[in-house]
């Protein structure tokens, strides 16, 4: 096998040394053009310059495989990293392609290596599913909202209280992400409202093409309120967007003020913040105050609400923030409700 | 825990990018508010990158300033 290029040739059976084993062995030479066959059915031609002669008790005219030293100009380029456990020196013969000698403690075949630029943005293809879903919401006037937080901050039972008090005055779809179990889904038909479970195994977070299976399942109306409880997880569900007008962040006074501080992505990425369980803050130690004070230092564009999904305290702010955002979806969609309060047919 | 998609990821559109041929290096930048964590990502890019054209290739990771998070170059073994 050459050690050059890789290729097997049987005239060349038994060379490769080039570590210069020969050197000093061989005197006399020829020039020789040969061509080498890789066994992937590659080409390659080289001129060799053949210092040789047979020394070192070798009987003249001995027909026989041997082993040379070839300081040879080819036609291939050798551009290729050093990270093939060999070194070469280039030998400045003026020669067009640069001769060279590999010095090789294990014949490595080296192919040509080309770095190719790819440029490929690694979310690119959840981007532009969230595009897709963003626009069908939009075109849909429907307001489509993302709740992170960590497991056991309050999320269903904030929607389940949510849905009980806006139905039905307001159609809402919920979409429910979890590792396993179809029980949030179970809470939320049983509020009264349409869910589809989204089982995730065992992923982290939501993906957009889930949101898009979820919401063909669904079919929400137009006009409606699409709530996406995504997995327990403060980390992972802030970086894939699901085509959502906005995240909402949910944080219990049970858990520590400085949460914003220790998970400041998913706060970053939230437009709105329901400090949940308020009822309970006489019997824990939270600072309210510092709380926000927390989460507005890594997102000073926060909307912070304090509320207790339980006891419905704060809960008005809360439904006042979502007619606002439904009102820009409308507006998003120019769905101007006519004097009857029905949306033109053309949307249905 | 997400490394493990992303890295898959990688793999995928690295090899499907390589077209059958052997990947050798690849570069990528991770922003440092990507939310990516690179170590997390060299540590599975082994094993998720068994078995297929990416099998063996190093893998650098440049960081960067900012949401970043993108192969820049692949380096293949190129047939003539």
């Amino acid at each position: 096998m050459c050690g050059t290029c890789g290729c097997q040739n049987t005239t060349m059976a038994g060379t490769l040394d080039h570590d210069g084993g020969h050197d000093g062995g061989h005197d006399g030479g020829h020039d020789a053009e040969h061509e080498h066959v890789g066994a992937d059915g590659r080409r390659f031609t080289h001129v060799h310059h053949h210092p040789h002669g047979h020394a070192r008790g070798r009987a003249e005219g001995d027909d026989h495989p041997h082993d040379h030293p070839h300081d040879h100009p080819h036609d291939h380029p050798h551009d290729h990293p050093h990270d093939a456990g060999h070194t070469h020196d280039h030998l400045a013969t003026g020669d067009l392609h640069g001769a060279h000698r590999h010095v090789a403690p294990a014949l490595t075949p080296v192919a040509n290596r080309i770095t190719l630029s790819l440029e490929a943005r690694l979310l690119a293809k959840n981007d532009a599913l969230a595009v897709r879903n963003r626009a069908w919401f939009s075109g849909r006037a429907i307001l489509a909202l993302n709740f992170v937080s960590s497991p056991g901050s309050g999320k269903t039972s904030l929607l389940v209280r949510t849905i009980r008090d806006l139905r039905p005055a307001r159609a809402i779809y919920v979409i429910e992400g979890d590792q396993e179990t179809s029980r949030d889904a179970d809470r939320i038909r049983e509020a009264g409202a349409p869910a589809v479970q989204l089982n995730t195994g065992t992923g982290c977070h939501l993906e957009a093409d889930m949101i898009a299976r979820g919401v063909d399942e669904l079919r929400p109306a137009v006009g409606g309120l699409v709530l996406i409880e995504n997995v327990g997880n403060l980390v992972c569900p802030a970086m894939f967007d699901l085509g959502e007008r906005a995240k909402v962040a949910i944080l219990s006074v049970t858990e520590g003020e400085d949460k914003p501080l220790k998970y400041p992505h998913m706060f970053r990425a939230a437009e709105l913040v329901l400090l949940n369980k308020i009822d309970l803050l006489p019997y824990v130690e939270f600072d309210v105050a510092a709380a926000i004070a927390n989460a507005k230092q890594v997102n000073p564009a926060l909307t912070v609400l304090c509320v207790s999904a339980r006891t419905g305290e704060g809960l008005p702010a809360w439904y006042t923030w979502i007619d606002e955002q439904a009102h820009r979806a409308r507006a998003g969609a120019r769905l101007v409700p006519v004097s009857t309060g029905q949306y033109p047919p053309q949307w249905f | 825990m997400h490394e493990l998609g992303i890295t898959r990821n990688i793999v995928a559109i690295v090899g499907e990018a390589a077209a059958g041929r052997r990947v050798v290096r690849i570069t990528l930048e991770i922003g440092t508010q990507a939310g990516i964590a690179a170590d997390a990502i060299a540590f599975c890019f082994d094993v998720v990158a068994r078995g297929t054209a990416v099998e063996g290739a190093v893998l650098d990771i440049v960081p960067r300033a900012g949401l970043e998070l993108s192969i820049k170059t692949m380096e293949i073994e190129e047939a003539r």
